[in-house]
């Protein structure tokens, strides 16, 4: 696998129609995306093969008239380029009722740079049977294990990036994929059922293959354990975070919140806040699609902008956003990496990649036995940010509860842990010396705009309210 | 280009049957930051997703793959016999495709009497006049305007093809006296009515102003909860989710035939059905993926489970009438009015982060951005707060209101007030 020879053969048609597009406006890109992706699945009795949801083929043109910022989302660019030069800017145009209303904003930065980026890929050396053969030897493993199960199922799916990116002075091009695994059980106990998943996650299909067998014996339990869990008692607890807790709330609390463009719009509390204790001393986050091997590192943004390792906060202070380049043109700032978009067909946003806390000097059995009663949170269901008035929803899939220092076998789910941001961060008092990347998940920005994103840290403890 | 991947399938010996989905989108679409215009969208593009299916050993598999506008007629006979191979590789219990069927539909809509651009400017001057205050202010304004048609073609020489036109507003209302605070506003609609829009944000407007003098109550409260339109929608989704045919099939469904999803009912009696279709709903639709006409169906009569619905597959593998995968849910309104709302204390979530269902583990809850508390005396707007409860206590004592309103894809009671809820 390599770099796309469709998009290699349009590169020449890329360069062709940015120069018609200049004779109209003071900036034009292109981002060409070729991406191909497949999920192969196996339940208890069906089993698929399917084409992947982040499958697509496409351009997406950028232009700037010395004003304001235009796209134009199309299949394909071959053919006459004045003409479609001409159907682009016609198909651009604004009504005369609002054409007055246009921001006004300096172009784009255009900096001379060509770069060719791959990652090492080994999709190649799967057949789809090997695959599909791994897939339903785990899922009846997961079956034989427990007569309560009433389904399993294990899944790996896997996506392959060329994106090709040219404007006048840019022309840069990045080939590089991920690979996912899933493991779930279904268990059924009485009334009630239960839903356990196992995660595994490389930029090397076979570590993602290979890991999965061996979670099985901790799905099992999992499922077994949460058959029995109960409802929290709603109240205010101490508790430690495992990473992917960690990791959500790293997203849901500052992440959004240091989106750029929602410092544009005037959206996000954290602009006032540059230069100021926002969280505990000892807490460090950082941010950036170079910040971690994971599922939203790449080589260059949607923006044709290079990969960052952003600082988003450095010893409980707020020391930069994040931004992709329309936000980044408008505050003066230099964009960051990342600007994201859902697909070549959707706008560019300022956009997290893999962001985390960094790891502290606590061990996490001291983090354990200094709690005297709480919980300890696992698995990230699902959060909500709300940048402007930083309040945060997190819902952990499951709780186990610590006594006197110790974690039982008490179980409690579903968990949802609220309140307010600078109340949670600043009551952090450890964080572990271990630490971890999930490379498993998306994120939405408000209820669309979906990326691939990772998020985690260390082991965080902090007290917060759980309902 | 599908008149070719059809003759390219066709000629494919080892191939069973096929499907061949396509959805073209024409967009115009407009992003405003506070009340200038930052950035114009448009896009034209189509999406192609083949399907075939292949019988061996008694069995049926099948497999997908994309198709793009530049994809080459060697490249399409190559997709296709990958994809052979793949499908061989699957080994499902057979079923058949939806039998030959011809539609042509398009839905009229008054979105297509002007040009896109000039319509999206309409839609975004009716946001804009919501805000006539000057401690208010629209941060935010993002206007969609899509022409989407899509189609189905299989092998038993189905063909239907379905176009209509949807918009989508992205608003952000915000209220800018003392702390600046701000409510996320999204919604989509098939009918341009620039009063509706102005409307909609208006109240926006006025919840988000009450969000700037909520206060987290200083004492505990111990009342009704009432969830408004939006979150009666995700309440009755995650019910309805349960009740799909593929949950059935494998026997994960938390709820059965001849089930009470409320035992011990002392509210109103909850009805519930799938429809394909609900007025002003841009999730109307006349056929699913699988070329299935829609079949509406009541799912829960007088709080119990009485069908389940779903695809043309599962539907026969179970055995059941094939409904197709209906999108919009109705659901009957009660006999609560607003005076017996304030019969006793309440709390009616405006805003929430989200509401949580968690019909396994028989929660419900979520953290409540803007509430209105109603003490028995007054109402005062509150923030800061979580509501949790258990689903099954919820269901059982729900009072749904008289009047009915749309929400997206949920037609049914404006507001509905439930019972056994912990407010912290």
């Amino acid at each position: 696998m390599a770099f796309s020879k469709f998009l290699e053969s349009k590169r020449n048609d890329c360069k062709e129609l940015v120069a018609e597009l200049l004779k109209r406006y003071s900036y034009a890109s292109i981002l060409g995306s070729d991406v191909s992706s497949f999920g192969i699945t196996a339940n208890k009795s069906t089993s698929a093969i399917n084409e992947g949801t982040l499958s697509e083929c496409g351009f997406v043109v950028k232009l700037h008239n010395g004003r304001s910022f235009f796209e134009y989302s199309l299949d394909d660019i071959s053919g006459d380029k004045v003409a479609l030069a001409d159907k682009i800017a016609s198909s651009l145009e604004v009504s005369s009722s609002i054409s007055d209303d246009m921001i006004e904003c300096n172009t784009i930065n255009d900096e001379p740079l060509v770069q060719s980026f791959s990652r090492e890929c080994d999709r190649s050396t799967f057949t789809d049977k090997d695959i599909l053969d791994t897939c339903i030897k785990i899922k009846d493993d997961i079956l034989s294990r427990d007569e309560r199960i009433v389904n399993a199922m294990a899944s790996v799916s896997c996506f392959s990036v060329s994106k090709l990116f040219i404007s006048k002075n840019r022309e840069l091009d990045q080939y590089y994929s991920w690979a996912n695994g899933f493991a779930i059980a279904v268990l059924k106990d009485g009334d009630k059922i239960v839903q356990a998943r196992e995660t595994t996650y490389s930029h090397l299909l076979s570590e993602a293959i290979n890991t999965l067998p061996s979670k099985v014996d901790r799905l099992v339990d999992k499922a077994i354990k949460l058959a029995s869990a109960k409802p929290i008692v709603p109240g205010v607890y101490d508790v430690i975070t495992d990473p992917s807790i960690t990791g959500l709330i790293a997203h849901e609390a500052f992440g959004h919140g240091v989106e750029m463009d929602q410092f544009v719009k005037d959206r996000a509390l954290a602009k006032q806040y540059l230069g100021d204790y926002v969280a505990s001393p000892i807490c460090n986050m950082k941010d950036g699609a170079a910040s971690a091997l994971s599922t939203a590192s790449y080589f260059f943004d949607d923006d044709g902008v290079l990969a960052h390792d952003t600082q988003i906060i450095k010893d409980g202070i707020l020391v930069s956003g994040i931004s992709d380049v329309v936000s980044a043109t408008q505050l003066g700032t230099e964009p960051t990496g990342n600007g994201r978009r859902q697909s070549f067909k959707r706008k560019a946003y300022s956009r997290m990649t893999n962001t985390f806390f960094e790891a502290g000097n606590d061990k996490l059995e001291d983090m354990i036995s200094s709690i005297k009663h709480g919980y300890m949170l696992f698995e990230t269901n699902n959060g909500m940010e709300d940048p402007k008035n930083w309040q945060i929803q997190c819902t952990a899939e499951y709780g186990i509860e610590i006594v006197d220092g110790k974690l039982t076998d008490n179980y409690v789910s579903p968990v949802v842990m609220s309140g307010s941001v600078p109340e949670l961060l600043k009551s952090i008092t450890m964080i572990s010396d271990d630490f971890k990347v999930i490379g498993a998940g998306s994120c939405g920005k408000g209820y669309k705009e979906w990326v691939r994103v990772s998020d985690g840290g260390p082991a965080l403890k902090a007290r917060v309210k759980l309902a | 280009m599908r008149n070719d991947i059809i003759s390219v399938l066709k000629e494919n010996a080892n191939i069973s049957a096929y499907k061949v989905n396509t959805t073209t989108t024409e967009s115009y679409e407009l992003f405003f930051v506070h009340n200038t215009l930052e950035t114009v969208r448009s896009t034209s593009t189509t999406d192609t997703t083949v399907t075939v299916y292949v019988e061996h050993d008694e069995k049926l598999g099948d497999a997908t793959f994309s198709v793009y506008a530049s994809t080459t007629l060697d490249e399409l006979k190559e997709k296709t016999e990958k994809a052979v191979n793949k499908a061989l590789l699957v080994n499902n219990k057979p079923y058949s495709l939806p039998e030959c069927e011809e539609l042509v539909a398009s839905i009229p809509s008054t979105l297509q009497k002007d040009s896109p651009k000039d319509v999206a400017a309409k839609i975004a001057k009716a946001v804009f006049a919501a805000n006539d205050d000057e401690r208010g202010s629209i941060n935010a304004l993002e206007v969609f305007m899509n022409k989407i048609t899509t189609s189905v073609v299989n092998s038993n020489g189905l063909n239907k093809q379905e176009s209509k036109y949807v918009a989508a507003v992205e608003a952000i209302p915000t209220w800018n006296e003392g702390e600046s605070v701000e409510l996320y506003k999204y919604f989509k609609f098939s009918e341009l009515d620039e009063n509706a829009i102005t409307n909609e944000i208006k109240e926006a407007m006025r919840e988000v102003s009450q969000r700037g003098i909520a206060q987290k109550p200083n004492v505990p409260i111990n009342c009704n909860m009432v969830l408004c339109a939006q979150e009666l929608s995700e309440l009755f989704a995650n019910i309805t989710d349960e009740l799909g045919y593929a949950s059935v099939y494998f026997g994960q469904n938390a709820f059965s035939k001849g089930d009470s999803i409320a035992k011990d009912q002392t509210g109103d009696a909850i009805t519930v059905s799938m429809k394909a279709s609900i007025p002003g709903s841009a999730d109307s639709a006349v056929f699913d993926a699988d070329g299935v006409t829609l079949s509406d169906v009541c799912l829960i009569k007088d709080g119990v489970v009485t069908n389940y619905y779903g695809s043309n597959r599962y539907a026969q593998y179970l055995g059941e009438n094939v409904t197709g995968v209906l999108k919009c849910i109705s659901v009957e309104t009660g006999t609560l009015t607003e005076d017996e709302m304030k019969l006793a204390p309440y709390i009616e979530c405006v805003s929430m982060s989200g509401l949580q269902v968690d019909v396994y583990n028989d929660y419900i809850g979520g953290e409540v951005r803007l509430g209105y508390y109603f003490d028995g005396e007054k109402i005062t707007p509150v923030t800061g707060i979580s509501v949790s409860g258990k689903l099954s206590t919820a269901l059982s004592t729900a009072r749904l209101l008289r009047e009915a309103s749309v929400k997206g894809n949920y037609y049914g009671p404006q507001k509905g007030m439930f019972g056994g809820i912990t407010v912290i």
